[in-house]
Order: structure tokens, then C-alpha cells, then sequence
């Protein structure tokens, strides 16, 4: 397995030159990516916690402080937006897994190859689109306009357009859920793909119901893709900020929402960085959790 | 292999096929079961694809308000957009960005690959750890101690911060797309070629490259899409500059629907469509000859 045994004596002299082999071919090939990633990753984290910690001024920073997090623990405000997100992520993430299982199912277990290959394809080009313009069109499906409420009217269902399918919670919801639909069931597709066909011809044979295999062996075994999909989706969700602000209206406002407001609108770094790093920290417990919990699956899967 | 596709039918292990369905014993509960399976594929792909379909039809209404029913065909939207002086820069920026990102991320991104999997040494789980860090850390965290960490050093914000933080983003994504494909490499393919006296170079171009080559494709792909779509680090580290996907949400913050943003969301949509589609034909090319003949020169392209 490892590449660095140097096993093999250069058959000629000219070759010994500039082997990037040894002891350190991979402290060197890592200098740039590390140099990168410290200046540019960890230095702008530094920085965040830095800010979260100094108090408000015009300069930039003032002094060694806890008030932006006090602040933000004790506004109910803040309370409120954050409960917000945790709903909308929370609903979305489920919405995505209730398709995403089912879907990652049927092209895993029960679609011919040729079709197979052909969803794949349509699933990561769908991702590859702007998300911006997939936003922008659910507003012509959801607005006032829009497909939904000229057809209701259409019909005769109602009288007058729904206005609140658009710039809602509900909006921000049905578009969060229908843009990671790939990265939530493409994880969970690859665990899937590679769950033996004879553990479920077995647990068949046995007299398994198809509820039972799914509990006591797809979803176990799919665990590991859940957790990924989990890390991919769920985290991300939490600082979405272009979407609530372009169908969210104000029952939909966000964290993300709130943080730009106060780093670009209102120039509050203070408060602006502190609920960026506490949103970081709760992103890190849910992927712990997550970590946690797909590991137990596994556990008792094997045993 | 239809076993995969069949296992799961109570007694249809030998199931045979019948057009694309699989049709077993209990025939009746067997077919309910398709059709359930097929119907929900439909709607997966109605509600990915669906919306695209009604921006791009809108974007041939014949009228200024976006809303039903249809008012006529027209293609003025698509000039109104391509003459669009804002459209067109914005277009200019994400596209020069996007070609700077991706070869760079490519580079750093391969370069990691290699340094978390092919050696031992000291660190190298630190490496590998601050390597996925942008992949679990949010963008819009990472884009707001970005601008913090440039204003602290008094650097102005322009295309070049944008493009050094979509580097930063993209390149811990290419090493994990390469590290995957590393690490279900055959190394003994590297030493026989060095015992039939192979010079590293040779190597390196003959058998290491060649089968990292769709990696490295898809990879490039992936990064030029990510920096192309990306707003939330642009939007905060880009200053005054504009890239399509800011142009695209600040036209729509605070206006109503526009339709020369259909128009030119619908070209930008298929030339992605298009790039994917030629990059999916050149790979089957590809594969194909690679498995009529096995000459490693013709697996590199």
C-alpha cells in the first residue's frame, strides 16, 4: 500500500534525479495546499473569532469584549430568527430525505442500468445549474401571477391569488427542499450501491416483510450515506441566505439573512461575526451528531 | 447485472425483464410496484426540471409582466439581455474568474490528493483535516471572516479576492474527488512500469495521469461550475464588482420578475447543459476505446 518503500532500484543512473519519493515528497507536495488553506481558511476563521470578541466601533475594533454574544443570547429577536431557521432547515432537510431515500432506493436497487445512468446524469446536472435561477423560478410558480394561482383560478378553485405561496416560510421551504435533492440522495445512492442484493434475498427468503428489510437492513446500512447527506445538506441550510431572501419574505428571514444585515448593512461586525462563529459551532454539533449517530447505526448493524 | 434490479421482488429472483419493467410471479402486485417506482421518478424529475421549463418559457412571453396566460412569442427579451451592458460584464467576470479558478484549483487541489495519500509523514492528518474544512465549514461563515480577514489587512476587494476565495472553496472539493480515485489505484501498476524501466516522468504521464484523467475531468467541471455559481462568497468579498450571480440577485431583490433575466438564464442554463453534455460524450468516447484497446496512450485522451 504505501508508495513510499522505495522497492525498486532505478535502472538507470539519469533517473535518481528529483524523485519526489522520499521522506519528504509529502511534506512537499502539501506546502501550497497547506500554505493556502492556513493564510486563507484559518486566518478568516481567526479573524471571525477575533471580531465576535471586540466591541463595536467605527475604527473596526474596540477593546476585548463579551457583549455581542450576550446580546445576541438575550435579544428575543435573535431567539426568534434562530428558531426560524432551525424550523425551515429542520422541515427541508426531512422533505429531502423523504424523497431522497425512496429515490436513492429506486436507482440503487430497482432501475435498469441504462436508466439508471440517465438519472444520475439528470441529478448532477440539476445541481450543476445556478441556484439563483432556480430560485428566481419558483417565484414565477409560486407569485401572485404565478403557474399555482392562475391555474387555481383558472379552475374556479379561489377567487382572488394566494399571496402568501410567495415571500413565506412555505417558499423559502419548497425551494430549499427541491434545490439539494441531488446531494441529499447522491450519498445515500453510492451506501446503497454497495449493500450486497443477497442480504436482502436473504432477509426475503426469511420471511421479511418489505418494512422489515428497509428497518433492519437498508436503513442501517444506508446510515453511512444519511450521515454524508446529513454533513452535505443540513449544514449548508443553516447559513442559506439567498433564498429567504428572495422568496422569504419576513416570515421566512433567516440567520443568514441576519448576519448580512449586520455585516453589510448595518456595519455591526461585532454582533455579525459573533452569530457567524455561534451558527459555525452549531454546525460542528450537528455534524458530531450526525458523525455519532451514523457510526451506532453501523454498530448494531453488524452485530 | 439484474439481480440488483431484482432481489427486492418477494419470488422474482428470476424475474425476467419486459421492456423496462420487471414483471415476476405475483405479476399483479409486482407491476402496482413499477408503476409506484416510475411515477415517483417522474415527479422527482417534474419538480427538478419543471421550474427551469417555465422560466424558459417565459422568457418567449411577449410581455414585460411574468404571469399567465401567454401573451404571444417574442425573442426581445434574448437581445434586450445580450445588449444588456450590466448582463454582459457580469458574464465577462464570473467566466474570467471561473477560468483562473479552475486550473488553479485543479493544481492544489491534485497536489493535496497526493500528500494525503500517497506518503507517511508527520501531519498528514492535520493536512487532510484542513482540507475538508471549507467542505463542512458554510459559505456564508467562511465569506464573512473572509471580508473581515481583507479589510483587516487593508486588501481591496475586487475579482482577484473573489477568485482567491473560490480557490479556497474549490480546491479541498478536487482533492476529494482525486483522493478517491487515488486510493482505489492499483500502486503495483506504478511499480511494474518502473521494473520494465520506467523513468518517473514516464510514469507519471503513462499510468498515474491517465487514470486519474475522469477524476481530473469531473473535477474541473465541478470547480468551474462551483466558482460560475457561486454567489454567497462573491457577493461579500467582490466589493462593487459584479458576477452573473450577483446580477442575478440584486435585478431580482428589488424588482418584480424581469424577463430578460429568464432570457438569460435560459442561455446560461443550456451552455451548462451543453459543457456537461460534451464532457459526458468525450468520456464515453473515451471508455469505450479504452476497453477495444489498452494501450495506455490512448486511455490519456
Amino acid at each position: 500500500m504505501v508508495a513510499t518503500a522505495p522497492s525498486v532500484q532505478p535502472s538507470s543512473g539519469e533517473t535518481t534525479r528529483a524523485r519526489p519519493r522520499g521522506r519528504w515528497a509529502g511534506p512537499i507536495y502539501s506546502i501550497a495546499p497547506t500554505l493556502v488553506l492556513v493564510a486563507l481558511f484559518l486566518g478568516p476563521m481567526v479573524i471571525l473569532l477575533y471580531y465576535s470578541f471586540q466591541k463595536a466601533s467605527l475604527a473596526g475594533a474596540g477593546g476585548w469584549t463579551f457583549d455581542n454574544y450576550t446580546s445576541i443570547l438575550t435579544d428575543p429577536t435573535y431567539a426568534k430568527v434562530m428558531l426560524t431557521t432551525i424550523v425551515i432547515c429542520t422541515i427541508s432537510m426531512l422533505i429531502m430525505l423523504a424523497i431522497g431515500l425512496p429515490l436513492a432506493y429506486i436507482l440503487a436497487m430497482r432501475t435498469p442500468p441504462r436508466f439508471e445512468l440517465l438519472l444520475l446524469l439528470m441529478l448532477v446536472i440539476a445541481e450543476e445549474l445556478n441556484p439563483l435561477i432556480r430560485i428566481y423560478a419558483w417565484r414565477m410558480i409560486l407569485g401572485r401571477g404565478g403557474v399555482i394561482n392562475w391555474t387555481l383560478q383558472t379552475i374556479g378553485l379561489i377567487d382572488e391569488p394566494i399571496d402568501s405561496l410567495l415571500f413565506s416560510s412555505t417558499a423559502v421551504i419548497i425551494v430549499l427542499s427541491t434545490t439539494y435533492i441531488s446531494f441529499t440522495t447522491i450519498p445515500i445512492y453510492a451506501a446503497l450501491k454497495a449493500v450486497d442484493p443477497d442480504l436482502l434475498e436473504a432477509a426475503d427468503d426469511l420471511g421479511a416483510s418489505f418494512f422489515t428489510t428497509c428497518r433492519k437492513i437498508l436503513l442501517p446500512l444506508a446510515a453511512p450515506g444519511i450521515f454524508v447527506a446529513i454533513i452535505l445538506v443540513y449544514i449548508p441550510l443553516f447559513s442559506e441566505f439567498a433564498a429567504p431572501a428572495l422568496v422569504g419574505g419576513t416570515s421566512g428571514y433567516m440567520i443568514g439573512n441576519a448576519i448580512q444585515e449586520a455585516i453589510l448593512e448595518s456595519g455591526n461586525r461585532g454582533v455579525g461575526s459573533a452569530m457567524s462563529f455561534m451558527l459555525l459551532v452549531l454546525s460542528g454539533a450537528v455534524a458530531w451528531i450526525g458523525y455519532r449517530m451514523a457510526k451506532i447505526r453501523r454498530l448494531q448493524a453488524t452485530s | 447485472m439484474s439481480t440488483s434490479s431484482t432481489s427486492l421482488d418477494p419470488p422474482a429472483e428470476t424475474g425476467k425483464r419486459h421492456g423496462s419493467f420487471v414483471v415476476g410471479g405475483r405479476e399483479g402486485r409486482a407491476r402496482a410496484a413499477s408503476i409506484v417506482r416510475w411515477t415517483f421518478l417522474v415527479v422527482v424529475v417534474i419538480v427538478l426540471y419543471g421550474p427551469l421549463l417555465i422560466l424558459a418559457l417565459f422568457s418567449f412571453n411577449d410581455s414585460i409582466v411574468i404571469a399567465l396566460p401567454f401573451k404571444g412569442f417574442t425573442l426581445e427579451w434574448y437581445r434586450e439581455a445580450l445588449q444588456n451592458p450590466l448582463v454582459r460584464e457580469s458574464l465577462k467576470n464570473s467566466l474570467a474568474v471561473a477560468l483562473v479558478v479552475t486550473p488553479v484549483a485543479l493544481i492544489l487541489g491534485t497536489m493535496a490528493a497526493f500528500a494525503t495519500t500517497r506518503f507517511r509523514y508527520r501531519g498528514r492528518g492535520g493536512v487532510a483535516g484542513l482540507a475538508a474544512g471549507p467542505l463542512i465549514v458554510p459559505w456564508l461563515i467562511l465569506a464573512v471572516g473572509a471580508l473581515l480577514f481583507f479589510s483587516k489587512l487593508k486588501v481591496p476587494l475586487n475579482l482577484r479576492t473573489i477568485a482567491v476565495m473560490h480557490i479556497v472553496v474549490a480546491f479541498p472539493l478536487v482533492a476529494a474527488i482525486v483522493t478517491a480515485r487515488l486510493v482505489r489505484f492499483d500502486h503495483r501498476l506504478e511499480e511494474a512500469a518502473r521494473d520494465l524501466g520506467a523513468t518517473n516522468r514516464e510514469v507519471l504521464r503513462y499510468i498515474t495521469l491517465p487514470h486519474l484523467v475522469p477524476a481530473l475531468a469531473a473535477a474541473g467541471i465541478l470547480a468551474f461550475s462551483y466558482s460560475f455559481n457561486n454567489f454567497v462568497i462573491s457577493f461579500f468579498v467582490g466589493g462593487f464588482e459584479l458576477t452573473f450571480p450577483i446580477w442575478v440577485f440584486s435585478t431580482l431583490r428589488h424588482a418584480q420578475n424581469v424577463p430578460i433575466v429568464n432570457a438569460i438564464s435560459t442561455l446560461v442554463s443550456l451552455a451548462q447543459l451543453l459543457i456537461v453534455y460534451v464532457a459526458w460524450r468525450l468520456w464515453r468516447r473515451r471508455s469505450r476505446k479504452m476497453t477495444a484497446n489498452d494501450d495506455p496512450m490512448d486511455m490519456l485522451w
